[in-house]
């Protein structure tokens, strides 16, 4: 602040003291004269002019000493100086500004001014007048457009000088920046918090919370927007279609909250594997496999015979056969000819036995269950491979399914061991609703109510399709069964209380209630209440919710059924859908008691809050510092405060990623669904355990820590890790693990499924880990293709980059920093050297292996050798971390981007959380005692 | 409370009555039949996310007019050459993101016109369209659009229309929603039907009657967020006064009925559905102006056999990953040229082809790769009266809404402009 006054007083000094300029020159100019001495960079700024037309003053003034003088500039504005005054003095604070620094006006004058001046103004483009000053839409838009063209190397034109590689580099790299700076800016809600609707994840938790049932919304629009969190109201639209699905939605939650008669039978029932297993498979394999042979074989005996005659349509159909029973047959056969399946079923990838499955009958209503297996491990079976994964049956036998768990065997098949989950049991035939008009058709998707068990394998028809082929090579008969199952069971459903609390909410008078209309009315009430959390629901609103249950009364429903359209209402209503803090006329307003407990829960759970947030609430303790940090660390700890660890990481470090390939199955036969679910609860977890045990955020750099369970410990070469739980584990020397950058699921994003992507990678860590974040990749720079189709490492491919300016801006920040993860390969394993190859349908045609070059240097300057050397600088930057973390926890938690406006709460956040232990938890603290958190 | 309705049962009011003709109306018409009404114009936005491969989608721009050849990735368009024109040059000059290939393309929105937004659009042609040609037929405009839309290089939205107040509007992603929709009759009796309305009318008062009360006290933005659940409240009223006014007639059938399709289908098998359904929707008269955001990306190119991820495609250098993508480019052709080969082949009540009343345009916000200047588009139909047959290479950096405005008027749209546009595509008009 000092240095700024400073500079203003000093500016306001040489301004007297070009006041004896003002007899030889026009006042503005002289204070040109003066400034272009003292403060170069700011001119334009105080004097309105632009920088290029600075420079040609100066040229001007410099010609003028000469003794040149021309007419055309000889006005004198003398208002100016107390303009400027003005301005000198009320300079107080550094405004976040986008402005390009004038020094690259000599790159425009250089390059561009000979056809773009405002003289010439070739295709209207007239850089001299555009202003430095990036904060206006309009300006920000030349100088998009002014990236762009430089960018595409459209211009310079090629006829024309071009800059040097160098000074390209630093304009643009400025320039892309300030653009960046100029968008923020110009986006800068300046601290308001938009309204709110409820997106998926709150929306399915907040009906879970009154209803006590989970439904899926995956079929309401995707909240995705433009690169925000899901909390951004502003970016959380309400399409038409939207107020209709969630009234289908609410009705299909009351349908299963609201019960009906006696407390349903728990059950339990258990099917020997082998029943359902041996009869269909060799159903299949002597019917229809055998029967297509048999006539193929009496079609070959006989040559006179046509397909037709034996039975098959064409010769297509006799190909087809032929296939099948070169493929199947092997298999087949010996999977009955094995002694075990007399009194089991082995799993085998692909045919014969794919999957065992346990169907939830017809009849069972929906609800709790508990599923489990008697099963074990063949003998000499490969460790990587005894794991049994459990999920609903996907619409093909052998299909990918909705994987539930991945369970770990080590029983020996002589001597199982029992596994068990408990699973939501959808009610019957969830249909796909279409609406036709009032009527709805319904299609009943297969598997639902299916779950099946599988040998761990890659969720997708192509990869067990392959690597039933593979294994047919190499055994001669298909796959070697690992997993042995014995029984498989069900029980349920599982039912605690009956009614169950849910029902007894709604229909709080009991069973043996009066069921009449104040009765209803006194129901909707209470419901409106709790669904609307905070806001009392209008007397004229219960009425009309009364109205409906009348009319349906009078359409002959029952009590309970009558009262479900009234209560779907409700949910559909905005009181419901939004979480509403209205300002009541004023700019800014204090949280209610019960408006801040609201938006404490929503942050940390994504749900509404519980009984005991709103007793702090209303017995007034929350808003007292000790009562709120209770509270928040009460629901950081709950189970519900996984929401907010994985809502929130999975957002903030963009793992996303991980979902959008397919790892290649040849490749990375063991990166499959199973591995990835491990490797994003690792993020999850070890972030969990920060909170739990109050470490620095630091630790996410590195650590000596992992938190595992055994799937990733094999991944890893840790050993001694047993059992699917996750747990602390300490690094044993040599292994390249702890932190973030060590994490499989990070490394994975950071590849396209295939190879690596240092550049994936070193953008993540500048955004993410750095907070150093690049410029979005730019539009239409040309692409390098030189090297296409060359046998070339990761690392030689890339260096292409540094060719061009357009690419080396950026690049030569982000590249390194991937070189330095080059050991890991694509799905984060440890590797000495890359292996490339090209390949035409599945057949390598060349392939080149490269050793790897770990080395490089960090933006600060910082060399690396290698992973352990970068790792240990990139952990020298936790405050810079800190800062990312802390931005977008304030993005999160507030439900809006995070703008300049907000640099002073990040400022204080990260001196209190710091302050107190530097933990996740304590920027949290910091977060919700900060006086923004309270307020709208 | 009365006051909204008194405004809709007027809004309703406004809505026309359906031509007889299109309806099968006619044999309740007196027994000297007039001439049958002239066929209405109709419009089709078609919208793929990742571009398509600069190097051999695009005409040699050497050869303009009527002088030009197909390019490889144009080729399985041959038989309908003189009824296509390709237009180059076109771009959204405000559009900088090079993943959204749908977001802007029929709006030409600039995404932070809206200073304290990070986000804004505009309203798109089609609904433009809509507004004008929506009022006469079942479905004021349609939508189609895939699962897996998110990641196939379309950008934020639902579908490619936006409303207009810049909005998403939703749209039906899968062929078996749009099959039902389109064409399952409802036999709910009909005073059931009428019941029903009424009571999904009475819900939208109840909820009116909350938006009220949580209006009350609410700041400015506070209020706009709420105004976009108002609007859809207003929309489905809407929706509602047409399905009252449509409710008696029957929806009508194809002349060659469209099977009810597959749940599964995905790809291209999904897109030749998909078009199938669109021509079929045209020929009853079900609307007058359809947009389709296809799929293009992974699960495309898994129906083709690829294993490439719909953005690893979009990368492409030459080698491999530029196969796939030219392999993607003359798919999608070969589709395209399918539909074409529907249009004109299904008739019009007086014996032309759905064709000649039709304005269909195909194309991409980007072109290929990081790209997103010369925008592939691709014109066909007689609908707007534009000059097929033409390869036309405009002035770099030409509006790509300049082309929607040459449609939207050419279709008879009353627009004096749209988005960006500075004017039409003379070429076009000959």
């Amino acid at each position: 602040m000092w240095s700024l006054m400073a500079t203003a007083r000093e500016r306001f000094q040489s301004c007297r003291a070009s006041e004896t300029f003002d007899k030889r020159m026009g006042t503005r100019e002289s204070l040109i004269y003066v400034f272009s001495k003292s403060v170069p960079c700011t001119l334009h700024e105080r004097t309105g002019y632009t920088p290029a037309r600075i420079r040609t003053l100066l040229k001007l003034q410099r010609n003028r000493a000469r003794g040149i003088w021309t007419k055309k500039l000889f006005f004198c504005p003398h208002s100016l100086v107390l303009i400027f005054i003005g301005l000198a003095t009320t300079l107080t604070a550094a405004e976040p500004k986008a402005a390009l620094p004038d020094k690259h006006f000599t790159f425009l004058e250089n390059y561009c001014l000979d056809c773009h001046d405002t003289d010439t103004q070739k295709g209207k483009i007239d850089l001299e007048s555009l202003s430095f000053n990036l904060g206006s839409i309009e300006s920000a838009e030349m100088w998009q457009k002014v990236l762009n063209t430089l960018n595409s190397g459209e211009m310079p034109p090629e006829k024309k000088k071009q800059p040097l590689s160098a000074e390209k580099e630093t304009f643009l790299a400025d320039l892309s920046r300030q653009l960046v700076t100029a968008r923020k800016l110009l986006a800068d809600t300046g601290g308001e918090i938009t309204m709110r609707r409820l997106n998926r994840r709150e929306y399915e938790n907040t009906i879970e919370s009154l209803l006590g049932v989970q439904i899926d919304a995956k079929d309401l629009p995707s909240d995705a927007n433009a690169g925000g969190f899901d909390t951004a109201g502003g970016a959380l639209f309400f399409s038409s279609d939207q107020f209709e699905q969630y009234l289908k939605l609410a009705r299909t939650a009351l349908d299963r909250a609201i019960v009906t008669g006696d407390k349903p039978q728990t059950k339990t029932v258990r099917n020997e594997a082998e029943e359902e297993a041996n009869h269909r498979i060799s159903s299949t394999f002597r019917g229809y496999y055998m029967g297509g042979y048999k006539k193929i074989k009496k079609l070959e005996a006989d040559k006179t015979l046509k397909p037709t005659d034996v039975g098959l349509d064409d010769q297509q159909l006799v190909d087809f056969f032929k296939l099948v029973w070169s493929r199947n047959s092997p298999p087949f056969s010996d999977y009955l000819s094995r002694v075990e399946t007399r009194d089991g079923a082995l799993l085998t990838i692909g045919n014969p036995n794919p999957q065992v499955g346990l169907v939830i009958p017809d009849e069972m209503p929906a609800g709790k269950y508990i599923v489990r297996a008697n099963i074990g491990v063949m003998p000499r079976s490969a460790p990587e491979n005894c794991f049994v994964e459990v999920g609903f049956r996907g619409e093909r036998f052998d299909a990918a399914m909705e994987l539930l768990d991945c369970f770990q065997v080590r029983a020996p098949q002589r001597k199982p061991e029992v596994i068990e989950l408990t699973v939501d049991i959808p009610p019957l035939s969830k249909p796909l609703e279409i609406d036709v008009g009032s009527q709805t058709k319904k299609r009943i998707p297969i598997g639902e109510r299916v779950i099946a068990f599988r040998q761990r394998s890659h969720n997708d028809r192509n990869a067990i399709v392959y690597h039933h082929f593979d294994s047919l090579k190499k055994t001669g008969f298909g796959p070697e069964p690992t997993l042995w199952i014995d029984w498989v069971e069900w029980e349920g459903p599982i039912v605690e209380n009956w009614p169950p609390v849910s029902h007894a909410n709604l229909f709080f008078k009991g069973e043996h209630a009066q069921k009449d209309e104040a009765y209803a009315s006194a129901i909707l009430e209470k419901f409106a209440r709790r669904a609307f959390r905070i806001k009392e629901p209008e007397p004229s609103y219960i009425s009309d919710l009364l109205g409906h249950y009348r009319s349906e009364i009078e359409a002959g429903k029952s009590f309970e059924e009558a009262l479900k359209l009234p209560l779907s209402i409700i949910l559909a209503s905005p009181g419901f859908l939004y979480l509403r803090e209205p300002t009541e006329g004023q700019t800014k307003r204090t949280l209610s008691d019960a408006e801040l407990a609201v938006r404490l829960s929503y942050f940390l759970w994504s749900s509404p809050p519980d009984a005991q947030l709103l007793k702090a609430a209303a017995d007034g303790t929350l808003q007292k510092g000790a009562g709120l940090i209770r509270e928040t660390n009460r629901l950081l700890l709950d189970p519900k405060g996984m929401e907010f660890i994985s809502g929130f990481t999975h957002q903030w470090l963009h793992m996303e990623r991980l979902d959008f390939f397919q790892y290649n199955y040849r490749l990375y036969p063991g990166f499959d669904d199973s591995m990835k679910m491990a490797a994003r609860q690792e993020v999850y977890q070890t972030l969990l355990r920060l909170i739990r045990r109050n470490l620095p955020i630091g630790e996410l750099l590195k650590s000596d820590t992992v938190v595992i369970n055994e799937l990733l410990a094999q991944h890893y070469d840790i050993p001694r890790v047993n059992g699917r739980q996750f747990r602390e584990v300490k690094v044993p020397d040599g292994i390249p693990r702890g932190g973030l950058l060590g994490m499989a699921a990070v490394l994975a994003m950071g590849s396209d499924g295939e190879r690596t992507s240092p550049v994936e990678r070193g953008t993540w860590v500048l955004r993410k880990l750095l907070h150093d974040p690049p410029p979005p990749a730019p539009a239409n720079v040309p692409q390098l293709s030189r090297h296409a189709g060359k046998l070339l490492s990761a690392r030689e491919m890339l260096e292409a980059h540094m060719e061009e300016a357009q690419c080396a801006q950026c690049h030569r920040k982000i590249d390194p920093i991937g070189y330095g993860l080059e050991n890991f390969d694509a799905v984060g394993k440890w590797r000495e050297t890359e292996y490339t190859e090209t390949a035409r349908n599945n057949n390598v045609s060349k392939s080149k292996e490269h050793p790897i070059d770990s080395t490089g240097t960090l933006p600060d300057g910082t060399k690396f050798s290698g992973f352990y050397e970068l790792r240990d600088a990139i952990a020298q930057q936790e405050a810079a971390f800190a800062r990312g973390y802390v931005e977008h926890l304030i993005e999160y938690a507030l439900g809006r981007p995070y703008g300049f406006s907000d640099a002073q709460l990040a400022d204080q956040i990260l001196e209190q959380g710091k302050k107190a232990g530097g933990s996740p938890r304590h920027y949290i603290h910091a977060l919700v005692m900060s006086p923004v958190f309270r307020t709208k | 409370m009365n006051h909204r309705r008194h405004f809709l049962r007027s809004a309703t009011a406004c809505i026309g009555l359906p031509f007889l003709d299109s309806l099968g109306f006619r044999r309740f018409a007196s027994a000297s039949a007039p001439a049958p009404a002239p066929s209405p114009k109709r419009m089709i936005f078609l919208g793929f996310g990742w571009g398509v491969t600069k190097e051999t989608w695009f005409p040699d721009v050497e050869k303009t007019g009527s002088e030009w050849k197909l390019s490889e990735g144009l080729a399985p368009l041959q038989r309908h050459k003189a009824d296509i024109s390709v237009i180059q040059n076109l771009e959204n000059q405000y559009n900088n993101e090079a993943h959204w290939g749908s977001t802007f393309y029929l709006t030409g929105a600039n995404r932070y016109a809206e200073p304290g937004k990070s986000f804004s659009n505009t309203i798109s042609a089609d609904q433009v369209a809509a507004d004008q040609f929506g009022a006469e037929t079942r479905f004021t405009s349609m939508q189609l659009g895939s699962a897996d839309a998110e990641k196939d290089g379309h950008g934020p939205g639902l579908s490619l229309a936006w409303n207009r107040q810049g909005k998403p509007v939703a749209g039906w992603d899968t062929p078996v929603v749009a099959f039902h929709r389109l064409f399952s009759e409802d036999n709910t009796p009909l005073t059931q039907r009428q019941a029903m309305l009424k009571q999904r009318r009475s819900i939208l008062d109840t909820v009116m009657g909350d938006a009220k009360s949580v209006g009350r006290g609410l700041s400015q933005t506070d209020t706009e967020k709420l105004d976009e659940y108002l609007q859809s409240i207003r929309d489905i009223e809407i929706r509602i006064s047409k399905e009252e006014q449509w409710l008696e007639v029957p929806k009508k059938q194809p002349t060659n009925p469209v099977e009810e399709p597959s749940d599964s289908l995905k790809g291209w098998q999904e897109v030749e559905v998909m078009y199938s359904l669109l021509v079929a929707a045209l020929q009853v008269d079900a609307t007058r102006v359809i947009t389709y955001r296809q799929p293009g990306g992974t699960s495309f190119l898994q129906s083709l056999n690829q294993t490439l991820t719909g953005h690893n495609m979009s990368h492409y250098s030459p080698g491999a990953r530029q196969q796939v993508s030219e392999l993607r480019d003359r798919k999608q052709s070969e589709l395209l040229a399918g539909l074409l080969d529907k249009l004109k082949a299904t008739k019009e009540p007086d014996g032309s082809s759905l064709f000649d009343h039709v304005s269909l345009s195909y194309g991409s916000n980007i072109n290929s790769i990081h790209y997103l200047t010369n925008c592939p588009a691709i014109v066909s139909g007689g609908g707007a009266g534009v000059q097929l047959g033409q390869h036309i290479v405009a002035d770099k950096g030409t509006p790509l809404c300049n082309l929607w405005l040459t449609l939207l008027q050419g279709s008879g749209v009353d627009v004096e402009s749209h988005g960006d546009s500075t004017g039409t595509v003379p070429e076009l008009q000959g």
